[in-house]
């Protein structure tokens, strides 16, 4: 059973590390024999798809294989349109998290010219802040995904989300579309400004917005007749919002309980904004309003489930909370009933198979599998209003296509190809064999990670040190994590990445026993890297003492 | 495997018949009969019957006839208004926003929680109806919304119609942050004392003042630019325009009659004094003024301005005319309004319907809603109670209470609904999300262990290998 683990690691240990050294070329392509799922028509069974300078070229069963192409042969291969994630972070690099309660947005060194804190300025783009590079990609694209909807998960007005292709050599050439919507979550500002509470953030929104739309009025009373009128100030910040006030730009609101949804929608009333909603953990609850109002849901397939572990004298979890596991694996299909149109979208899951085994749970819970395919690929594309370049296989259209072996629904199949904008690239084989080498390479082989490392974890406000005991078998790690916070722990899922290490391990805080994953880089004797808790992100670094 | 599919329709069944019993009501007539009826308005009734009609009440009497009607027998039993609660943070998803010493432009209103069991515990104590408020960190909080406690519906329903809009001011040790640290890297907020807080109201108003004008130059035409709309001093307005009623938190007499004065200085009249623990020090200045106040009728001494009350406020409050009401603040207490109105018998001896009244009728008036309910009178609300015995008692409890002629607490039916909530219970246990982590889909992960995992394959696997 090990072996089979093992193996099982290794294999996804190689995906990884041969991710960046992928060879991605953008040539002319036929996929032949291969059941294609067009999504916007009907399925061929039996046909080829040629692809041409980035974009498809044609599809059907009669197609002729032209003389140029690369055929690749797609007999017991399923051909889909390119996955979209319908709300991502991904190309973001993630800004470190600011101390609690320390100096205020404006004391910090600030670049911008907005008057309003960090957090409540939605002149901020995410096409702005894109890094290019492939790596970052790999496992999200290795998954089937071409495209995501991006937006840094922070503030209020989190900013312009951008539509990009998960390939291109610069960031111009990744996006597809710039600056779709404006994101909203209801959350406070940091460091004790206002905003403190959710009281606060939605007098914060709802100012704004006023605010806008006086300014909206004297721009363009400036604008008609400038004579004898003092210049009006120019406000990056509010002059974002006039489009969203106009209905031309959508607003899209992080909201997952009935009631996040029915705030959002109310405010979304009370300015006339177009609004979705993002998460929609509980929008059953209210598909008839959300249908009348014609919102659209990007739908998280990050499915509650339970994180407490086994306790005996622990309190029995609330009934609510119980109901509302076993009802939200139902909701994509309440929500196709009600005819409320929905994407999805990964939310916090950091684990591809966790998407495709909830997808696959949505679908044992009545949503047909071909409307779980469409909320991955074309009604993510309508939503976008991208539908006419991309999110089903038809000539003319964008060349992003996942190939699998296999049925995208079935547990055993596997990604054997992606194009992304017509650039294939191809899953790596299984290496020979793996070998002990040096960290950050990328040669396949996994890094030598195993050691006593010195670790110091810097939540927002404290430093606490560590020592994590890492002893490697091949691409697998095990060991323990000890502080004096708390007793030495096992580390669970430890495993070699492409350029260092990452294991998670459960502690336990006040009888909650809580799942933290660390996630590092390695450089030689060093290590960086982060700290997903539920608490929230933090940073870590640490040395490797020498042997 | 059979017989739990049986007793699970069985459940269904039990569950829908429930349902339609408690919750199906709203258009049919309720007939309560033969009960002890304390009208908090007409004084008790005997032996009385009470016909509901469209929620409203619609005949107080006896021998009532209404062959449609549901029948409520209360033979034995006593009848009071709903109780309303003047002074709580139940439903609220934040209470305090605590950055600035002005927080008008922040509302209840917008982080209503309808999910919140205060909600259902408060109407097994025979509440119908609350002041939900801003907190005390600041001299000016933020707008209060005033609710009927019914639980179960959307949101929109919870707001009592026609209530008139409110706000709520501090004084004391919270507002000048005399109990909090200041945040690393943050300097103390002003005001940090008594003078200050003040100073901050009055600035307040006087800025308010000057909104009002700046607006009314541009409504006549005087300016050509439409000034800007101020959330802050919007409210403001309309508490100087004795459109929205002010509720003050404070503790010391001084600086309780130290607002009063800023509000004549101003020329607007304070709705409510709430906590008001030294208020019967200063009874005839509130009297005068008609302000009311909303007490704990026996708290005290938890911090240093709150250790000059005494059990008697209540008695000398309403001894010199003032309207008094007995509030909970807190999701406990909420559930024992009746026996805080008991207490202000034993202590001065206020006369029992006086003493309801501080629960029901007077809450009412301090929030502007006593046409609409707080007694028993045709015509109003069927905001209603049904008590297993005198309400007085700590031994009586209330079997039914009903939000507009709709019962939203059945004291029988939530007895009978518990078994039906631990099977739900145990079978929702068993699913595989509300499993601990390390149990999760043991059984796939046990399957999948015998076949060979695919090749470099980050599409599948179950759900349950998430460990």
């Amino acid at each position: 059973m090990n072996r089979v683990i093992s193996r099982a690691m290794l294999a996804v240990l190689c995906v990884l590390t041969l991710a960046s050294a992928m060879s991605a070329q953008v040539g002319s392509y036929a996929i032949t024999n291969a059941k294609i799922v067009t999504v916007s028509g009907s399925v061929i069974e039996k046909g080829t798809v040629v692809i041409r300078n980035g974009l498809i070229e044609s599809v059907g069963a009669g197609v002729k294989v032209p003389a140029d192409a690369k055929v690749l042969d797609g007999e017991g291969m399923t051909v889909y349109p390119g996955l979209i994630d319908a709300r991502s972070t991904l190309g973001i690099p993630q800004t470190p998290p600011r101390p609690q309660g320390g100096p205020s947005a404006q004391n910090q060194q600030d670049e911008s010219i907005s008057k309003y804190p960090e957090g409540l300025r939605p002149e901020v783009t995410a096409a702005s802040k894109i890094k290019a590079g492939e790596a970052q990609f790999a496992s999200q694209r290795n998954a089937g995904f071409t495209t995501v909807l991006t937006i840094e998960d922070d503030g209020i007005f989190n900013g312009q989300s951008a539509l990009i292709n998960l390939a291109g050599e610069s960031a111009a050439e990744m996006i597809v579309r710039p600056s779709w919507a404006q994101h909203v979550s209801f959350r406070t500002l940091r460091g004790g400004n206002f905003p403190t509470s959710l009281m606060g953030t939605f007098a914060a929104l709802r100012q704004m917005f006023l605010d806008a739309r006086r300014h909206a009025k004297i721009l363009d009373m400036y604008e008609k007749d400038p004579k004898g009128m003092k210049r009006p100030d120019r406000d990056i910040s509010l002059e974002a919002l006039i489009p969203l006030l106009k209905g031309d730009q959508p607003v899209v609101f992080t909201a997952n309980t009935e009631r996040e949804i029915v705030r959002a929608l109310d405010l979304a009333k009370e300015f006339g904004l177009k609004a979705y909603i993002s998460g929609g953990q509980e929008s059953w609850k209210l598909a008839g309003r959300l249908k009348e109002e014609n919102v659209p849901v990007l739908l998280s397939l990050d499915f509650p489930k339970r994180t407490l572990s086994e306790h005996k004298e622990a309190e029995p979890e609330p009934l609510d909370t119980l109901r509302l596991r076993a009802e939200v694996p139902k909701n994509p299909a309440r929500l196709k009933q009600a005819g409320v149109k929905f994407a999805f979208h990964t939310g916090e899951l950091k684990n591809m198979r966790e998407f495709f085994a909830n997808a696959r749970e949505a679908v044992a819970n009545g949503l047909s599998e071909a409307d779980a395919i469409r909320a991955m690929t074309l009604s993510a594309a309508e939503i976008f209003g991208v539908e006419k370049q991309t999110g089903s296989i038809e000539a003319g259209k964008i060349a992003n296509l996942v190939v699998v072996k296999g049925d995208l629904f079935d547990e055993k199949a596997s990604v054997s190809h992606v194009f992304v904008d017509g650039r294939e690239f191809e899953q790596p084989k299984r290496p020979e064999r793996p070998a002990g080498n040096a960290a950050g390479n990328t040669s396949g082989a996994p890094a030598n990670v195993a050691g006593t490392w010195n670790l110091t974890i810097e939540p927002p406000g404290q430093t606490i040190g560590a020592t994590l005991v890492v002893t490697q078998q091949g691409g697998m790690i095990t060991g323990s994590l000890s502080s004096p916070l708390f007793p030495s722990t096992p580390l669970r899922d430890g495993r070699v990445t492409a350029n260092g290490f990452g294991f998670t391990v459960t502690v336990d805080v006040g009888g909650t026993a809580l799942d933290v994953v660390f996630d590092g880089r390695v450089t030689g004797n060093e290590v960086e890297g982060t700290v997903d808790t539920p608490q929230g992100p933090a940073v870590f670094r640490g040395t490797r003492t020498p042997r | 495997m059979k017989r739990n599919w049986k007793s699970l329709l069985t459940g269904i069944a039990l569950a829908a018949m429930l349902a339609a019993g408690v919750f199906a009501q709203n258009g049919t007539d309720v007939l309560i009969r033969n009960a002890t009826v304390l009208t908090a308005a007409k004084g008790t009734l005997e032996n009385t019957d009470i016909l509901i009609t469209n929620g409203k009440i619609a005949r107080i009497g006896k021998n009532l006839r209404a062959p449609n009607a549901k029948v409520i027998d209360a033979t034995g039993k006593f009848v009071t208004p709903g109780l309303i609660d003047c002074h709580s943070h139940a439903m609220l998803d934040s209470i305090n926003e605590g950055s600035y010493a002005v927080t008008s432009m922040v509302r209840t209103s917008d982080v209503l929680d309808t999910t919140d069991v205060t909600i259902y515990r408060a109407l097994a104590g025979g509440v119908t109806a609350a002041n939900l408020l801003h907190g005390s960190a600041n001299p000016i909080g933020g707008l209060n919304t005033v609710v009927k406690f019914k639980y179960g519906r959307p949101m929109a329903e919870f707001v009592f119609p026609g209530a008139p809009p409110g706000i709520k001011f501090a004084l004391g040790e919270n507002v000048k942050r005399a109990n909090s640290n200041v945040q690393p890297g943050q300097s103390r907020r002003y005001p940090a004392t008594r003078m200050g807080t003040m100073e901050v109201i009055r600035d307040a108003f006087i800025r308010a003042k000057d909104y009002k004008r700046k607006w009314d130059d541009f409504k006549s035409g005087k300016t050509k630019i439409e000034p800007r709309r101020d959330l802050e001093l919007e409210p403001l307005v309309e508490v100087l325009e004795g459109k929205r009623l002010v509720h003050a938190h404070g503790y010391r007499s001084d600086e309780h009659l130290n607002l009063m004065l800023i509000a004549d200085e101003f020329g607007f009249k304070v709705a409510t004094l709430q906590h008001g623990l030294e208020a019967y020090k200063i009874a005839p200045e509130i009297a005068q003024r008609g302000t009311g106040v909303s007490i704990f009728v026996d708290y005290w001494g938890y911090k240093l301005e709150a250790y000059d009350t005494i059990p008697y406020n209540a008695y000398i409050l309403w001894k010199n005319g003032v309207v008094v009401s007995l509030n909970s603040d807190s999701g406990e207490r909420i559930r024992r309004l009746n026996l805080d109105a008991a207490k202000t018998m034993k202590y001065g001896g206020v006369p029992e319907e006086e003493a309801l009244k501080m629960v029901t009728l007077n809450p009412a008036k301090q929030l502007g809603v006593d046409k609409r309910t707080g007694s028993i009178e045709v015509g109003k609300d069927a905001d209603i109670v049904v008590w297993s015995g005198h309400p007085f008692s700590p031994y009586s409890h209330a079997e039914t209470t009903m939000v507009d002629g709709e019962v939203f607490f059945d004291r029988k039916q939530d007895l009978a609904r518990r078994e039906q909530l631990k099977a739900e219970r145990e079978r929702l246990e068993k699913l595989d999300a509300n499993l601990p982590p390390g149990k999760r889909g043991k059984k796939e992960a046990k399957e999948d262990d015998k076949e060979e995992k695919p090749e470099a394959t980050p599409v599948p696997t179950k759900g349950g290998n998430r460990k």
